[in-house]
């Protein structure tokens, strides 16, 4: 410290004792060596180690450099940054693929034995989105929505993903080859005892080749097929009247007249998708070709509610109303059958079941009338007696010109018999069984309880569940072995005599799964490691070079016509023409009629339309797919008549229990008009125990009502019964069950001119009966915007809409739209942007169906738009209602104001809220369209008219140089559309087909007073009833 | 009954001179709250914490907790703001409408109607901030100039209702501040407490009681009288707009302007009588809000009730009249379809209840009265109710048909919106002079100058 400016210390510079301040006694005597350290500003030596040079070279500058860079750091370290996992651009290009372009590749459905041919839209390289092989010729670019949702199947989160071991009631994730070698070395122990391979259809060639080569390897190696629902009993009875082969193929596109008894052709029987194609080809307003159908049947199916004219009776009295007809048709056209039914007339018989018998002379003069162009179509759920009394009616009306000549169906294997199956139970009990083998089946759903399957599996030394997820079977089986799913497997298959399909998979399995192919070849080789990715792909195409490709008579080399059969995903052959030889007229034997006057309740089990025999139980699009008619979704239930409820004093939703001799079941009460009286229909596909978390406990299972002693058939149970509960259980439906009798809802969507009907007859005298009725167009005010460009819309004809729900499913898919659940539709607020309104007219015994797929009408002058308060719905100028997801705030305001309250909320973000966030699984997130926003919660969405598919092909016109024109794009519900129902396209193109039905003269908008002019022409349903009636 | 028309009755019952009138109403401000006030209070901010809860939890989860559904996209979320907006009415008609008229007696209700105005459209406005799908978007319903180059859409009668409830509000807020000056100066000199004098004196702007000071007072409140008076009708008119330019039946309706706003009367003025029933009572002011009040109240309750039931009876006459299916069809399902419970409860309590005010004695009964005035005040939310959901929930499609259950969190907001306004009408009492010093010494008698020196009229 200097002193310097201590002016008082210096003056005084003598030893004496300085009065100021001093810090010790040194200074305050003036110790001169004090005096001279404080001279200097340190203490001697102190500096000594100093040097500029030997100091840190970190500047001032690179000092708050470090800091503001630690701190940065310290507080990102802190923040909640996760990694998101891998994003990986593509280094180099593959050769396949265009980041942004879909790649389209062929292949072949397996959701069901219909083996339909796909084609599967891929982005960068995950499977997005599922449509019809165009090329094929059965489904002939459409497909169903079980096969649309398929796609869900392939990201289920719950796939097991790795083999899985059951030991004492849980499963241990093993290696696959510990799981061969046990396996192999089990199947080799097994001498004597049986191997039951147990398996749902087979269609596909190769798998065949691989179960004999399994067979020859292991020779007690024994193949059991089945199929819960299924046309045996039409095939044993066709065999039984024609000698061979199985049940035609029809032309339906050829009928004048079709009778329908207790069948649904255009719903869960045969192959729907080209059925309904060549149904709705029969209701043309175009051509003005119509088809004229006759339901007689227990309950309202699709069907039913496309039908003509429909009359319900029970089941029971299927065959007096075949065998009455008949002998009227004999009296009434000279048409003799090979049945002669004297005893029955059908005038009795309309009296005895109080049956309109008016319908009924139209039905037989009709079929006189149409001899040779009719079709009398038995369901498969009939005995056997009926099919072949309608064979012969068939064949005596002339109506084997209807049945195709081109193309039969296919079966590889046939189904077992139920006798064979309890010999296969009694030998599993007997221990002679050594290993059981499910090959993707789940026959402890499936099967009736009274078989015993499950209790005689326990006592089976091992058994093996090949599948793609749990279930029952599983629960009770010693492996499960995740298998492939359709889109990551090979394969082929032949369901028809004129053509192949082929299958390839469009990605690697995501899991540790392997086909199921693969399986049986590695245990077939008796060697754990002999698995490869390449295994069943090496075989399939020997099998193919060896055994298929020589007898196509190809003229190209087996690689080329390999690689164009997998392009094509198709192999056409030619049949040979398919000829039918005389009808065995002593088929029908009538010493074993025995009309029995039903009584008590008839129990009807059906399949369901979306989940079919539960397979695609887990599926939440499914699930959430409201039944064609009751609109139910989530549950299935006791359809009852209204006069049945009445009669027992139940209303929807009551709780009853249904048994069948000792079989109980509580099932809930859901009126459904057009139900027969006194019969319960249920449909199957529910009630699982072990399904995951979207399936399991949705629902009854009403396999437990089956039993293996058939009854009527295996599907239809007289003498059953029915007692109240008390307690009630929620149906959720999309659409409320409206009073039939209440004249304040009445009819309304007739008086709203909701949906506009007429008759052909009508139509033929008076085309333009439609516009006439219509409001006149109202002048404007406004100087509307003039729309000189393409300007989007859509025509449905609704003729041809079977109102089957499959455009709903294929919205689902192309448009991310997330499932909501069950206590979501209960609130009324599903997501599905498309729905199939269902209204009914007339008497709730027998009601006339309107069916109508209702979307966004994207009006011109759309009354959502303008009450937005942030502009976030707004009109393009091509003529589409958009929506701004970013801006929307979620008034509702665009909703409220909706007329036809297709707008849809997310309450929730519905991924979030539905099961435990089961949606926001990683995985799913893979499934999602790219193009298309995924909506949280709070926002409103509704149709596009698929803007992402307006882009695109905007996009390609545009890179090709030439003008976008409306039939560049299809909607997803238009490409689904298996009866072709719905048209898009432009407004202002006078060229295109689509012009032709937006301006048809039987067109109509929904609410067309209120002047919002939509863009979604309906073209009015006629229907073709006797003109008399009109 | 023998009464004398060409004398005023007097405004101020009791005799009061002017100090004791003061005394009386400042009373509350300067005593400590007693155990009932604390009982008063808590029950009230345990409703406020019910709908806080409820709030929260919509935030967090999303308003599929409330009963909303497809077609009835808003439901008790609006039901509530119109409901609140409405009682918000009585306050700004009482003192601004009244007072151009030169309704002496408004003196004695305005401040607490005021008061009760800017509370309940606080309460209003809680719901639409709330009722969107993502309150934190809420933002974008305000017209502030972005980047984006995005802006508002003005055609948009929600965006109407954004202006004409915070005008509403602001030039309320403002009114009842003015109104408040002079009585804060009152209190300012009144109080010994050293905060409450910092308080008073912040908000008494300098008042004086100079001649000055009420000469510039008393045009500025006239002048703001002024400009509340036609919010009064353009409030509840652009409310109705959010209805009426819509085009779902029951909602398109030319009728809903008068109808809404005699409507707003008619709940914020049983609103008013509920809670002066008891304050009067609490408070010991019954020489100040006299019986006379409460009866001129009911009148005004009896007229615009029998409006909203003329408006009730011109919707189904028009209904009919007009041939438009939907719309007739909606009004008979009003009234016999599934809501028919809530269609009737509304008319019982909004039309025919309030009748029994034809009788003077009903009129100048407390209980009575109190039991009518809450049977208004249900029927009046139940009105809304009625036009917001019974509209949505069965319009043109009847496919898309749905009915509306409230649950459990719609419920909890109802009660939170009520535990609000009185936690705030609680908090009022104890805090500010309820009713306005100044204004009723003014209209006591012998504070006027008169030509017989303002003697006691016999």
């Amino acid at each position: 410290m200097s002193e310097q400016n201590n002016g008082l210390n210096t003056a005084n510079e003598d030893n004496t004792p300085h009065p100021n301040y001093w810090r010790s006694f040194e200074s305050l005597y003036r110790d001169p060596k004090v005096i001279e350290a404080k001279a200097h500003e340190f203490k001697e030596g102190v500096t000594d180690d100093f040097s500029p040079s030997g100091m840190s070279n970190i500047s001032r500058r690179k000092f708050f450099a470090l800091l503001g860079a630690s701190a940065a750091l310290a507080g990102t370290a802190c923040t909640d940054y996760r990694d998101k996992g891998e994003i990986v651009p593509y280094n180099v290009k593959p050769e396949e693929i265009t980041v942004g372009k879909p790649n389209y590749y062929a292949s072949t459905c397996t959701a069901c034995p219909n083996a339909c041919g796909i084609l599967i839209k891929t982005r960068e390289g995950r499977p997005i989105k599922i449509d019809g092989n165009p090329d094929h010729p059965v489904n002939k670019g459409k497909i169903c929505a079980k096969g649309q949702a398929n796609i869900l199947n392939l990201y289920d989160p719950e796939r097991i993903k790795a083999p899985q071991k059951n030991s004492s009631l849980t499963f241990n994730e093993v290696s696959w080859k510990d799981a061969d070698n046990e396996i192999i070395t089990a199947l080799g122990l097994a001498g004597s005892d049986e191997i039951a391979l147990i398996t749902h259809s087979i269609t596909s060639p190769t798998m065949l080749k691989v179960i004999d080569d399994f067979k020859a390897k292991y020779p007690t190696a024994k193949l059991y097929s089945y199929e819960l629902f299924n046309d045996s009993i039409k095939n044993s009875a066709w065999r039984k009247t024609y000698g061979s082969g199985n049940f035609p193929l029809l032309k339906w596109d050829e009928a004048k007249v079709i009778l329908s008894l207790e069948s649904d052709f255009l719903g869960t029987e045969g192959h729907k998708v080209e059925t309904s194609r060549l149904f709705s080809q029969n209701r043309d307003v175009d051509s003005k070709k119509f088809t004229r159908l006759y339901c007689i049947d227990s309950n309202i199916t699709i069907t039913g509610i496309n039908s003509d004219y429909r009359l319900h009776i029970r089941p029971e009295a299927q065959l007096e109303f075949v065998l009455s007809l008949a002998n009227e048709i004999a009296k009434k056209g000279n048409i003799t059958s090979a049945i002669s039914a004297s005893g029955y007339d059908l005038n009795n018989f309309a009296k005895k079941y109080n049956l309109d018998s008016k319908i009924l002379n139209y039905l037989v003069s009709d079929l006189i009338a149409n001899k040779g162009k009719s079709i009398i179509t038995a369901g498969n759920s009939l005995p056997e007696n009926v099919h072949i009394a309608v064979n012969l009616l068939n064949d005596a009306l002339g109506n084997k010109n209807l049945y195709r000549t081109d193309s039969s169906s296919v079966s590889l294997v046939d189904h077992s018999t139920i006798e064979e199956f309890e010999a296969l139970v009694q030998k599993m009990n007997a221990g002679s069984v050594a290993v059981v083998i499910n090959i993707d089946c789940n026959p402890v759903y499936h099967f009736a309880d009274d078989l015993g399957f499950e209790k005689a599996l326990a006592k089976v030394p091992l058994s093996i569940t090949l599948t793609e997820r749990l279930n029952e079977t599983t629960a009770v089986t010693h492996y499960a072995l995740p298998l492939n799913h359709n889109f990551e497997s090979w394969g082929d298959a032949k369901v028809r005599t004129n053509v192949f399909s082929l299958q390839q998979p469009v990605i690697a399995p995501i899991h540790q799964t392997r086909q199921k192919e693969s399986i049986l070849l590695s245990w077939i080789s008796g060697k754990s490691d002999s698995f490869t990715e390449y295994l069943y792909l090496t075989y399939l195409k020997n099998n193919w070079e060896k055994n298929i490709y020589p007898t196509l008579n190809s003229k190209i080399s087996f690689d080329k016509f390999w690689l164009g059969a997998l392009h094509d995903g198709i192999v056409k052959t030619t049949s040979p023409v398919i000829s039918y030889g005389a009808a065995n007229t002593g088929s029908f034997d009538e010493s074993k009629i025995e009309i029995k006057n039903p009584e008590g309740f008839t129990l009807i089990i059906k399949e369901n339309y979306s989940l079919g025999d539960g397979r695609f139980a887990h599926n939440g699009w499914l699930q959430e797919l409201p039944h064609p008619v009751s609109k139910a979704t989530w549950d299935n239930y006791a359809a009852l008549s209204e006069k049945t409820c009445k009669d027992f004093g139940l209303k929807d939703n009551d709780l009853i229990e249904v048994s069948v001799e000792n079989r109980k079941l509580k099932l809930p009460v859901l009126m459904q008009a057009g139900t027969a009286d006194n019969v319960i229909v249920v449909e199957s596909g529910f009630g699982r125990t072990n399904s995951g978390t979207v399936a399991t406990g949705v629902g009854f299972n009403v396999n437990s009502l089956l039993s293996s002693k058939s009854n009527l058939s295996p599907w239809i149970y007289s003498n059953a019964k029915i007692t109240k509960t008390g307690d009630t259980y929620l149906v959720a439906t999309t659409q409320e069950h409206h009073v039939f009798d209440d004249p304040l809802v009445q009819d309304l969507h007739i008086i709203r001119k909701i949906i506009q009907e007429g008759t052909v007859a009508e139509y033929l005298k008076n085309p333009s009966f439609i516009k006439e009725n219509n409001e006149a167009q109202l002048p404007s005010v406004s100087n509307p915007y003039p729309y000189n460009g393409v300007k989007w819309g859509m025509a449905i004809d609704l003729n041809k809409c079977t109102g089957c729900g499959d455009c709903v499913v294929a919205c689902d898919v192309e448009n991310n739209i997330p499932v909501v659940g069950k206590d979501q539709v209960l609130k009324s607020r599903e997501m599905q942007w498309l729905r199939i309104d269902r209204y009914y007219s007339g008497s709730p015994d027998n009601p006339k169906v309107s069916i109508q797929p209702m979307l966004c009408q994207h009006c011109d002058q759309a009354p959502c738009e303008n009450v937005c308060p942030v502009v976030a719905t707004t009109h393009s100028p091509d003529g589409l209602n958009q929506m701004t997801y970013n801006r929307c705030v979620g008034t509702r305001y665009c909703s409220n104001n909706c007329p036809y309250k297709v707008r849809r909320f997310n309450f929730y973000n519905f991924r979030d809220h539905f099961r435990d966030s089961y949606q926001e699984n990683p995985i799913l997130a893979l499934m999602h369209n790219p193009e298309v926003t995924v909506r949280s919660r709070g926002v409103m969405e509704k149709c596009t008219f698929c803007v992402q598919r307006i882009s695109e092909a905007r996009a390609d016109a545009t890179h090709l140089k030439r003008n976008l024109k409306g039939s560049d794009v299809t909607t997803a519900c238009q490409d689904a559309c298996s009866s072709n129902a719905i048209y898009f396209g432009d407004i202002n193109d006078k060229e295109e087909e689509f012009y032709k039905y937006r301006n048809h003269e039987l067109g109509y908008y929904v609410l067309e007073e209120l002047n919002v002019k939509p863009n979604v022409t309906y073209i009015a349903k006629l229907r073709n009833i006797h003109s008399e009636e009109v | 009954m023998n009464i004398d028309y060409s004398q005023e009755t007097p405004l101020i019952a009791g005799r009061l001179d002017l100090a004791q009138i003061e005394e009386l109403i400042a009373q509350p401000m300067d005593t400590k709250p007693d155990r009932k006030y604390y009982i008063a209070l808590s029950i009230s901010v345990t409703a406020l914490l019910i709908g806080a809860v409820s709030l929260g939890l919509t935030f967090y989860y999303g308003i599929g907790l409330w009963g909303n559904n497809q077609p009835v996209g808003w439901a008790f979320e609006i039901v509530n703001f119109v409901f609140w907006v409405g009682i918000g009415h009585a306050g700004t008609l009482i003192s601004a409408i009244l007072f151009l008229l030169r309704q002496k007696w408004r003196t004695g209700i305005a401040r607490f109607a005021e008061a009760m105005t800017i509370f309940a459209v606080m309460c209003a406005g809680i719901f639409p901030a709330i009722h969107t799908g993502r309150p934190w978007m809420d933002g974008y319903l305000l017209p502030y100039p972005n980047q984006h180059g995005l802006w508002v859409n003005f055609t948009s009668p929600l965006l109407w209702d954004v202006f004409a409830v915070t005008t509403y509000f602001t030039v309320s807020l403002v009114f009842w501040y003015v109104g408040l000056i002079p009585d804060f100066g009152s209190m300012r000199d009144r109080t010994t407490s050293k905060i409450k004098k910092t308080i008073y004196s912040i908000f008494s702007l300098g008042w004086r009681h100079s001649n000055r000071h009420w000469s510039h007072y008393e045009k500025a409140y006239m002048l703001l009288a002024g400009f509340a008076t036609p919010l009064v009708l353009s409030v509840h008119t652009i409310v109705s707009f959010d209805f009426a330019v819509s085009i779902i039946p029951g909602w398109h309706t030319t009728i809903f302007p008068p109808y809404f706003v005699a409507g707003a009367i008619f709940s914020g003025f049983a609103m008013v009588v509920t809670v002066l029933i008891f304050v009067r009572k609490i408070f010991d002011l019954q020489n100040i809000i006299t019986i006379d009040h409460l009866e001129k109240m009911n009148k005004v309750i009896l007229s615009t009730g029998m409006m909203v039931g003329y408006a009730y009876s011109m919707e189904f006459f028009i209904a009919w009249y007009s041939g438009v299916q939907a719309e007739s069809f909606l009004f008979l399902s009003r009234a016999f379809g599934p809501y028919a419970w809530a269609y009737w409860i509304m008319v019982s309590c909004n039309v025919l209840i309030p009748q029994l005010f034809w009788f003077r004695k009903i009129r100048r009964s407390i209980p009575l009265m109190l039991i009518i005035v809450i049977f208004v005040n249900v029927g009046m939310w139940f009105e809304r109710f009625v036009i917001t959901v019974t509209s949505l929930n069965r319009d043109f499609l009847p496919s898309s048909w749905a009915y509306f259950t409230p649950t459990m969190y719609d419920i909890g907001l109802l009660i939170g919106s009520f535990g609000f306004f009185f936690t705030l009408v609680i908090l009022f009492t104890k805090s500010l002079p309820v009713v306005s010093i100044s204004e009723v010494k003014a209209v006591a008698d012998g504070a006027q100058p008169t030509h017989h020196g303002g003697a006691y009229h016999e």
